[in-house]
């Protein structure tokens, strides 16, 4: 992707969302229709002698003038000057002026919490905001997501009507963001990264851009008053711990695990920000799940090689996980790191203990992972079982060829 | 001779441009790994380690922290005694925490009337 692509994707958010701030979300599709066509334009016009000193006011005048232009047209005309008292004359002056740097930012955070909703179903919620404030085409969306561009504009519409039932008339325009919605504005952003991260995408280049947007948006809210909490840094240090490894994640052939990676590919610049962000995030006084993520991601970051984890602490940590956030999937990397630290044996113990969702039980990773500690604790037969029940389950090539591997070195390993 | 009080202020570079060696990783790693142990054990005290928000007052302007864009961050601090600054200076070059680099510690004397 290049950088004139994503200069243009990030001002598409920030006049988005200014202009949503201006002028009410019930006008959200008309709003960014008017910043296409503005940045089309600027596409168009601009050359390096041409660029206007200040692109961003440029950018915003001409879209709301396509925007107002559009309402005069428009038969509900009346009707909707009826119903907002924004467009009448002095207004409308007042709505010419060039946002400013702060309250573009602010507008884009007020955006992000208005579509954190609780009853936008968190897929929506994404898409939603991959595509009203990062800018992406829905075409784009799909292929980042892996998803079809139906089923993403199916989740992005859903989020959309709800927005709109919800905000019939400009109420947004002064509401302060809420306070108790930003833990789901953290756990959405968190989504966006880990889909980026975890992505099975053959460019990096497009798997990294969901993490960099992802880091974007939660630095401008670490700065922000709304959310410059402990938990946003820590989130911070984890996003940067893990894109410090994203590269070594894959080589020609595919996916690698943690252990085969080559850690002097591991960006060391990327780590140390991390650890600053880590310790930052320990000047408050309370802890969350990604203070505790961070904790374990650091652990990984500053070994010198897979043998040479402290796993003792990233066992410590699960179990101090287990207490604040509990989760299924946590559980399970308890188990691997249980297993490195005290043995296969241990690991499994330790999950035939655990009463596992459907949704995990029946997956391809609980399969893997059951497989893998049976192999190690010499339980050849349930191991082969599993291993097949796994390879069964995998919807992606990348991971079934990772598997295949991993199986098969234990089999040679019998002969 | 009764002792004098110091203060001695800690700050770092926040965004260190000289490569990060591994022992101050190592370093960092071990603060954080400490402060996490604390919540595991259930006791909670945050010693002398300085809240991520604050106030910068001047004359004309208050700003309103955490002041994380800032070249140098103000982590911690503690209070010590010593006879004279001499002798505080040398506890502090004891101590691990001037060891990385781009880290500095302020000693000021704290008056008492």
């Amino acid at each position: 992707m290049n950088s004139i692509e994503s200069l243009y994707r990030h001002e598409y958010g920030h006049l988005v969302a200014i202009l949503t701030q201006r002028v009410g979300v019930q006008h959200l599709v008309l709003i960014q229709d008017s910043v296409q066509q503005a940045i089309e334009k600027a596409i168009l016009k601009w050359t390096p002698n041409t660029t206007p000193s200040n692109p961003t006011g440029w950018l915003y005048l001409t879209a709301f003038r396509f925007f107002l232009s559009e309402q005069r047209t428009s038969k509900q005309k009346n009707h909707l000057l009826a119903q907002n008292p924004i467009f009448t004359d002095n207004q409308i002056e007042k709505l010419e002026e060039p946002p400013l740097k702060k309250e573009l930012s602010d507008s884009l955070l007020r955006m992000l919490f208005l579509s954190c909703d609780d009853k936008i179903p968190a897929e929506s919620q994404l898409v939603f905001t991959l595509k009203s404030l990062c800018g992406f085409s829905i075409s784009a969306i799909a292929t980042r997501l892996l998803i079809s561009e139906e089923n993403a504009y199916k989740r992005y519409g859903r989020a959309k009507l709800f927005l709109k039932q919800q905000h019939t008339s400009a109420s947004i325009l002064h509401n302060e963001p809420q306070p108790s919605r930003l833990a789901s504005v953290l756990r959405v952003l968190y989504v966006l990264f880990t889909e980026g991260y975890l992505s099975s995408h053959p460019e990096t280049a497009i798997r990294k851009d969901l993490c960099f947007e992802a880091i974007r948006l939660a630095l401008l809210l670490s700065k922000s008053e709304w959310g410059n909490t402990p938990e946003c840094t820590a989130l911070i240090a984890l996003m940067y711990f893990n894109i410090a490894r994203i590269q070594a994640r894959h080589d020609t052939l595919g996916l690698v695990l943690l252990a085969d990676q080559d850690r002097s590919t591991w960006d060391q610049s990327s780590i140390y920000k991390a650890l600053e962000y880590l310790n930052l995030s320990t000047k408050g006084n309370s802890i969350s799940r990604y203070h505790v993520e961070a904790g374990i991601a650091a652990t990984h970051c500053i070994s010198p090689s897979f043998a040479a984890t402290k796993w003792e602490n990233i066992v410590k940590a699960y179990e101090l996980l287990a207490q604040i956030a509990p989760s299924p999937l946590h559980t399970l990397n308890h188990a691997i790191a249980t297993a490195e630290y005290r043995g296969a044996g241990a690991a499994l113990i330790l999950l035939k203990a655990t009463n596992p969702p459907h949704w995990l039980s029946c997956s391809y990773h609980w399969y893997a992972v059951m497989s893998d500690l049976q192999y190690r604790n010499v339980q050849i037969s349930e191991a082969r079982e599993n291993a097949a029940k796994a390879l069964e389950r995998t919807n992606s090539v990348h991971i079934e060829k990772l598997l295949h591997l991993r199986f098969e070195r234990y089999e040679q390993a019998l002969r | 001779m009764s002792d004098n009080k110091y203060i001695c202020i800690l700050r770092s570079n926040s965004g260190a441009c000289e490569k990060p060696s591994a022992a101050d990783m190592e370093s960092m790693y071990a603060s954080y790994q400490n402060w996490q142990q604390k919540f595991a054990d259930n006791i909670l005290d945050m010693g002398g380690a300085l809240g991520s928000e604050g106030t910068i007052v001047r004359s004309d302007s208050v700003k309103d922290g955490p002041f994380v864009e800032l070249k140098e961050v103000i982590g911690g601090y503690m209070l010590l005694t010593a006879t004279s600054l001499e002798q505080a200076k040398a506890v502090i070059k004891a101590s691990p925490m001037v060891a990385s680099a781009g880290t500095s510690i302020e000693i000021r004397q704290i008056n008492t009337p």
